[in-house]
């Protein structure tokens, strides 16, 4: 391959970058259009709060109980060398508040709701569902993207600040009952370097990532081609471009909140 | 008086050309089918009139209203007096068959959910079905079942014209021909006028008054059921007997 051949090779991608890019942003702006106007599906904002919120909640407290657990006994065994076993509790809460609980949560929820939600649209796609909304007067983007959108941001901070009690809890219990810390003092320890701009600016991280899931999925499903495999394919895709853009977005956010 | 005017309509995708300049006219109260090989754009050319599609060019009235120059609001207006049945159904799945044939009249005309199931009942007997698969999911039906259910909701805002996309496609014989009664019940005894397109032969014998043969993104051959039979198009002729010699290519 000469150099002409590979300036080729880059521009054919970034073109195909600056196209999807310029499809997923007139694809919000219609969602949010048709969206912000009435009348108002809430009915699909309710079932979404479910989906979303409730079903999310078990494998997003599982994904933080261990973390914070495994985050823990990491800390301890490093720590101890410079007998700084005090500072564990203040690091396992600023890392899960800050870092591990939005990021993690996040790519958790990815896996299970921006996947099930590309499949779904995705199917309803290839089987003419979505013709069927449209003809039957029924905007599709304000049927299905719209609540999709508004409940994934809004609801992530929620599950995000779940995620942060039960990954400090997970902690905690290693803390206490595994490494023999004193229970007062390790939730003082805990407490004592929270501010509260932690917790925020984790619930801003899960604001922003539960937009691009929802956002993602939505897209994904939109797009999906005949058959099976173009949904099999754009479920992969939904996944893998959440999961990208939420760990750019977190380095991004990272950098502009503190 | 015709409720569907079509001027050379034409839809591409890229560089690819589907239609390339279709007119037709449907008038008040018949059914006019348009028949063509697999791959001929029959679908595009459906959708494009309906308006799923955005037409490349061309011009489009239903009931004088010029739809591609309508706004969302009032094209969503005048769908509400178009029903569609689709080509496998396109029920939801997620809904239950009262909540499918109730659809549009929920959303679409703001009817309450008890009013809206007393009409999907009402339906669900024109086109011959019990009320005992109410409360299935379309997934606990047969295909004959979904089809009938899908004809149901696409009746169920009482509209002036209907769209059959392929409407016996994959269904046996028996069960299409329940399928053309109630199309040419709905066109025949309730003045509904149809627009279909279909690759049935049987099918088509049953349900058109005007027939036109799509080939090569145009419509080539235009005339009544009975001329169906007699012409001399070659086109026509291969396609009514099945012929393998004869301009089209498999």
């Amino acid at each position: 391959m000469n150099f002409y051949d590979f300036l080729t090779v880059v521009g054919k991608v970034f073109l195909k970058f600056l196209r999807a890019t310029g499809n997923i942003a007139i694809f919000l702006f219609r969602s949010l259009l048709t969206g912000l106007t009435p009348p108002y599906y809430w009915k699909q904002i309710a079932i979404q709060t479910i989906q979303i919120g409730y079903y999310s909640l078990p494998v997003v407290g599982l994904t933080a109980l261990f973390t914070g657990m495994a985050m823990t006994l990491q800390c301890y065994d490093g720590f101890s060398n410079f007998t700084s076993e005090g500072a564990i509790p203040s690091v396992v809460m600023i890392a899960m508040t800050r870092e591990l609980g939005p990021v993690l949560a996040s790519l958790m929820v990815a896996g299970r709701l921006g996947a099930s939600m590309t499949a779904e649209i995705g199917t309803m796609k290839v089987t003419e569902q979505i013709d069927a909304l449209s003809s039957l007067s029924v905007n599709p983007y304000k049927y299905l993207v719209f609540p999709r959108i508004i409940t994934g941001t809004l609801l992530m901070p929620f599950l995000v600040f779940i995620d942060d009690i039960i990954g400090i809890l997970g902690g905690y219990l290693v803390g206490v009952y595994h490494l023999g810390f004193n229970s007062a003092n390790y939730i003082h320890n805990t407490f004592v370097s929270m501010s509260a701009w932690d917790v925020c600016s984790g619930l801003i991280k899960g604001a922003a990532f539960g937009f691009v899931i929802c956002l993602m999925g939505c897209y994904q499903g939109f797009s999906s081609t005949k058959g099976a495999e173009g949904v099999g394919r754009s479920t992969t895709n939904s996944v893998v471009s959440s999961s990208i853009i939420i760990l750019l977005l977190d380095g991004i956010l990272t950098f502009v909140l503190f | 008086m015709y409720v569907i005017e079509v001027n050379n309509l034409t839809k591409s995708f890229g560089s690819n050309k589907v239609i390339t300049g279709v007119s037709l006219k449907l008038k008040k109260g018949t059914s006019y089918v348009i028949i063509g090989g697999s791959g001929s754009g029959k679908s595009v050319l459906l959708k494009s009139i309906i308006g799923i599609l955005k037409p490349t060019s061309g011009s489009v009235k239903i009931n004088g209203n010029e739809l591609t120059n309508l706004n969302q609001k009032d094209r969503d207006k005048l769908m509400l007096k178009c029903g569609i049945l689709f080509q496998g159904g396109a029920l939801f799945d997620s809904l239950t068959v009262a909540d499918n044939i109730g659809f549009g009249l929920v959303y679409g005309f703001g009817f309450s959910k008890k009013q809206a199931r007393e009409i999907a009942i009402e339906k669900l007997h024109d086109v011959n079905l019990k009320d005992d698969v109410l409360e299935k999911y379309p997934s606990e039906l047969s295909g004959g079942m979904q089809k009938r259910v899908a004809l149901a909701r696409a009746i169920a805002t009482s509209p002036d014209i209907i769209f059959f996309d392929e409407p016996t496609t994959g269904l046996d014989p028996i069960t299409s021909g329940m399928i053309n009664e109630l199309i040419v019940k709905f066109t025949k005894e309730m003045g509904i006028s149809a627009l279909s397109i279909t690759h049935d032969i049987n099918s088509l014998k049953h349900i058109s008054d005007r027939v036109g043969l799509l080939f090569g993104g145009k419509i080539i051959w235009e005339g009544d059921n009975k001329d169906l039979w007699t012409t001399d198009n070659p086109y026509v002729k291969q396609f009514v007997t099945g012929s393998l010699v004869g301009p089209f290519t498999a």
